[in-house]
């Protein structure tokens, strides 16, 4: 019994070490999807970034739950069309969102937040509270917001090279400082998660799997430090390599951008889509 | 004679005051393969690094290519991309060298912001990519590379530069037979086009087969031989003195024994 619950501890600090650097990895360095041959992979990446930024002005300024769930409605088609695995984009959009917004909205809900018509009559403790129908049509679009935003963006990143994401930014004017600090958290991040990597197999290989939380966490606390220190020396390092090979901050891509007629239809079809959404509200609400 | 590419003049260095370089002086000039070895902690990758001006001397100075190296003087743009064609650097580590998404991407890094003309990168690239037999790693992740297909990739995304001064940080460690013999016939063949070559080694045999001088560095942190390969390498008793070469056991085909020797 005894042994099997250790094992069942060694197991958690590894699996957590391990499964957070394959998710990141999956999910940060993974350029696969980018690389493919898809809808929105053909779209000139100056104009998929702009509508990316106008839509997620559409979600913010949208007061409609139906008019949000059918930008949702429209990613997952986009995702379709852009060689994205559905399950692949579903996961990514519809369990991790929830998990962060509904810690949120839950206290939106009830009537001591939002006032309005109550739905369900609750009592705790001899305090009587509400669920309103206003919170929850609150709740719902705030849900929304968020999934139908998280989706964009993920699209964007999703079927745009890294470095090409970057040029795009420096195109709008993002500050050179600011690109050249993404840039550099992105190749350092590989090397970080090699590191954290190697660092649990030396711990491992050395002393066997962690028999107790409580010194499995100060290893890993005592690890931190000097992981630290070794990301710091392993950030400057990767900076003399670019620095070697000519990068002054500033970042350059080999294929030419060329917005084409497609891409001038969806610039306009976005224009119309934000326009549409303001008389909406201008008439509507 | 043409005027030569590095002068150093009592370069020293220093990370936070531990002494890294002792009054060291040096010249490099054309057309030369040169090859810097040491024991460990000598000195000999902080030296490369002041040669791609990546730090730059707490004492002495470096002239390259007729002019003094600075921070100051690199501040310059265009000083600063002038110095960048001419001079490559492989790191001792591929891992940092590696940083881009795809080994296409970091074989282009250089030539892109060194602002080398589009039609050129493309020339370039072909050539490099087949003179280094990676076709087969180019849309694949660095990361998920071998060490021996990482130093490949690192290479040629510094000879893809074509510079005049080829700086190398242990251009073998870590690598196969097979592999180690293929950077050999690559840096025969960049010295033969008439690159300046740069290494810094541990491989005596690297540096026997391929350079003309060697300099020595010692624990105290200077220079102390310089001479051609069979010169200074033929001087055993003074490679056992600076833990180049050692007395070991080993085995022969018809049983072991024990003799000073350079690996091979």
């Amino acid at each position: 019994m005894g042994k099997g619950k250790n094992y069942k501890r060694a197991g958690f600090i590894q699996k957590t070490i391990l499964d957070t650097v394959s998710l990141f990895k999956e999910t940060i360095c993974n350029e696969k999807i980018a690389f493919q041959n898809g809808f929105l992979q053909n779209v000139d990446p100056r104009a998929k970034s702009f509508c990316a930024a106008i839509m997620l002005i559409v979600v913010l300024t949208a007061r409609s739950s139906v008019e949000v769930g059918l930008i949702y409605a429209v990613t997952v088609l986009l995702a379709s069309i852009s060689s994205i695995r559905l399950s692949f984009y579903l996961k990514r959009t519809l369990l991790f969102v929830p998990l962060f917004s509904f810690l949120i909205i839950i206290p939106s809900i009830f009537n001591f937040v939002t006032p309005g018509e109550p739905v369900l009559q609750l009592t705790f403790l001899k305090l009587h509270f509400a669920i309103t129908r206003q919170g929850i049509d609150s709740a719902i679009l705030f849900f929304l917001r968020v999934l139908s935003s998280v989706s964009i963006v993920i699209l964007l990143v999703l079927t745009t090279p890294s470095h090409t994401l970057l040029k795009v930014l420096r195109l709008f004017r993002v500050p050179q400082l600011f690109v050249m600090t993404i840039g550099m958290t992105y190749r350092y991040i590989f090397l970080l998660l090699d590191n954290i990597q190697n660092t649990y197999s030396a711990i491992k290989s050395r002393i066997g799997f962690v028999n107790s939380t409580g010194k499995g966490r100060k290893i890993v606390g005592a690890t931190i430090a000097g992981l630290w220190l070794k990301s710091y020396r392993l950030q400057s390092q990767v900076y003399n390599a670019m620095i070697s090979r000519g990068y002054t901050g500033e970042p350059k891509i080999m294929d030419e951008l060329k917005i084409g007629r497609t891409d001038i239809i969806i610039i306009i079809f976005t224009i119309l889509s934000l326009a549409g959404t303001l008389c909406l509200n201008h008439f509507l609400y | 004679m043409s005027e030569p590419l590095f002068i150093l003049n009592q370069v020293s260095f220093s990370y936070n005051k531990i002494p890294a370089l002792k009054n060291v002086n040096l010249t490099i000039n054309c057309g030369e393969c040169i090859s810097i070895i040491g024991a460990n902690g000598t000195g000999k990758s902080t030296l490369l690094n002041l040669l791609d001006a990546l730090i730059f001397p707490t004492g002495g100075t470096v002239t390259a290519f007729g002019s003094l190296l600075t921070e100051k003087e690199l501040n310059n743009f265009e000083k600063q991309r002038m110095f960048r064609r001419r001079v490559g650097f492989v790191f001792q580590n591929p891992d940092i060298q590696l940083f881009c998404p795809t080994v296409r991407d970091d074989i282009l890094f250089g030539v892109l912001h060194l602002e080398v003309e589009k039609r050129e990168i493309e020339k370039r690239f072909e050539h490099v990519v087949e003179l280094m037999k990676i076709t087969h790693l180019l849309k694949r992740s660095p990361h998920q590379l071998s060490i021996g297909e990482k130093k490949k990739a690192a290479i040629a995304s510094v000879l893809i530069i074509e510079p005049d001064v080829l700086l190398l940080d242990e251009p073998t460690a870590g690598l196969d037979p097979q592999t180690t013999r293929d950077i050999i016939d690559i840096l025969f063949k960049a010295h033969r086009n008439g690159k300046t070559v740069v290494m810094a080694t541990h491989d005596l045999h690297l540096a026997e087969e391929i350079s003309d001088t060697v300099h020595v560095f010692g624990s105290e942190h200077n220079i102390i031989r310089s001479g051609t390969v069979e010169e200074v390498l033929s001087d055993q008793q003074f490679l056992q003195k600076n833990n180049l070469m050692h007395i070991h056991v080993h085995r022969h085909l018809h049983g072991a024994h024990i003799h000073p020797h350079i690996h091979h």
